[in-house]
């Protein structure tokens, strides 16, 4: 399933290379935040562990890896598809269940708060929800690929 | 100027109203032709949607794309995650045309079709390069002279390079060239371009979320900066909010954080009251009264030398 997902081929390189690792935030300082290990369990196919590891969810997507990365691919790859099995196995943390479904009700993440009336704010124009829940129950219909590209 | 449409995002507008505000008072005093635009949804927000679903992210940000096609007007956002999100949608959808066929068969079902023409640009980039820097110092009451801060630039503010290209995505400058028209001294510490790490808030991670900020903050206060400069939703939050929560908890950082605007809006000679930074967190008194102090002892040595001046020529 995560072939599709994932080009594996540059991950055997992601498994040994770690170029990385000096400038992703969460390689300096959090405690066994470990890419690489998680990259060769994909590579195994032994994967299953990380799936309700916090480390899947602790990748900041600050996108340094990217932009130093030698083959332009970076480790947040990896840890999106990871990401996107959990969910799809029920394993999601509070928060991004609580942002997804606000977000599939209502097409945003909070809505304008009454208080930039008294900020002299104008009224907020509006965010075309009806359209939104049009497009996304369209989407769900059609067999548009969920999993998108590498 | 051509006329562009301001993408406030949801995060702005719900929690931070008044950065909102200061936003549109900084824009109005350089007479900038910013337009309200009806239609626009959450861009849609990466850590949270993306990972449930690529192909839903995907055709939202296509279909805010599609909004401002539709319009022929360009996109500004206050909003760094806005910004790269519709920036890597529209990148993506360019250079894969079968992929844009089947965002805009169901787009089309809407009413839209995704073209992919406006162009998105963050409020930062845009002011250096469209609106520059002289037309801002023209703006300009009373700069920042004598005061030392941080620029925080917003990892999405310039990254994925290949969907944004406004800056280098590793050693970017235009925040700081900026901060320094307004006079400010900007100091460089080592951890600069380290990610905020609010993300980590939004997936249960808060004690995470603090332990990063905790770096940067430590550095701040260590070299002495007066305040954080950024113009990122998120990144106020982990700064203002988060660094709020650890006072409370006996930790003491005292770093105001300002947002651009707020910061460009005081040097302009707008109020701190009329920018809402009685809305901050973490006060932002110590950054005003320095600056004020500052100018007392401007006119206390131009008065002196005005005396002196006197005493010399006459």
């Amino acid at each position: 399933m995560l072939e599709t997902r994932l080009n594996f081929k540059l991950l055997e390189m992601c498994a040994d290379c770690g170029a990385c690792y000096n400038v992703c935030p969460s390689c300096l300082h959090i405690e066994g935040y470990d890419p690489r290990a998680v990259i060769r369990d994909i590579l195994a196919g032994t994967h299953e562990r990380w799936l309700t590891s916090k480390h899947i969810w602790q990748c900041l997507e600050c996108h340094h890896c990217l932009e130093i990365c030698f083959q332009h691919y970076g480790f947040e790859n990896a840890m999106t598809a990871l990401r996107t099995l959990a969910i799809k196995k029920g394993i999601t943390p509070t928060q991004v269940k609580k942002g997804w479904d606000m977000f599939a009700k209502s097409g945003r993440l909070g809505e304008p708060s009454p208080m930039r009336k008294r900020l002299g704010l104008p009224e907020p124009p509006g965010s075309a929800k009806e359209e939104f829940l049009k497009l996304h129950s369209l989407y769900r219909e059609s067999r548009l690929p969920r999993k998108g590209k590498v | 100027m051509k006329e562009f449409a301001l993408f406030w995002g949801c995060t702005i507008p719900a929690r931070f109203p008044f950065l909102e505000k200061s936003t549109r008072l900084v824009m109005d005093n350089l007479g900038l032709p910013m337009r309200d635009v009806e239609g626009f949804t959450c861009c849609p927000e990466k850590s949270l949607v993306n990972n449930v679903d690529h192909g839903m992210w995907t055709l939202t940000a296509a279909r805010n794309v599609a909004v401002a096609d539709e319009m022929g007007l360009d996109l500004v956002s206050p909003c760094t995650g806005c910004i790269s999100n519709l920036s890597t949608v529209k990148g993506e959808l360019r250079a894969n045309p079968n992929r844009t066929d089947e965002v805009n068969t169901l787009l089309k079902q809407v009413g839209r079709e995704f073209k992919g023409r406006a162009k998105l640009t963050h409020l930062v980039p845009f002011f250096h390069d469209e609106v520059g820097l002289d037309r801002i110092k023209n703006r300009i009451k009373r700069n920042f002279s004598g005061m030392k801060v941080v620029v925080h630039y917003g990892c999405h503010m310039m990254r994925p390079y290949h969907a944004i290209k406004t800056d280098d995505p590793l050693n970017p400058k235009k925040f700081d060239n900026l901060v320094r028209a307004l006079g400010a001294e900007t100091l460089e510490p080592s951890t600069k371009l380290m990610c905020c790490g609010q993300a980590l808030d939004r997936v249960d991670q808060h004690d995470v979320a603090l332990h990063l900020a905790r770096i940067k903050l430590l550095e701040l206060k260590t070299i002495g900066a007066d305040a954080l400069v950024l113009c990122c939703p998120s990144c106020f939050l982990q700064f203002d909010n988060n660094q709020n929560l650890m006072e409370k908890d006996g930790e003491k950082f005292g770093i105001p954080v300002l947002y651009f605007t707020e910061l460009l809006g005081l040097a302009m000679g707008l109020k701190p009251d009329e920018l809402g930074l009685k809305s901050h967190r973490v006060d932002v008194g110590p950054f005003i009264e320095k600056w004020e102090a500052l100018v007392q002892k401007t006119r206390i040595e131009e008065d002196i030398d005005e005396e002196l001046n006197k005493e010399a020529f006459g």
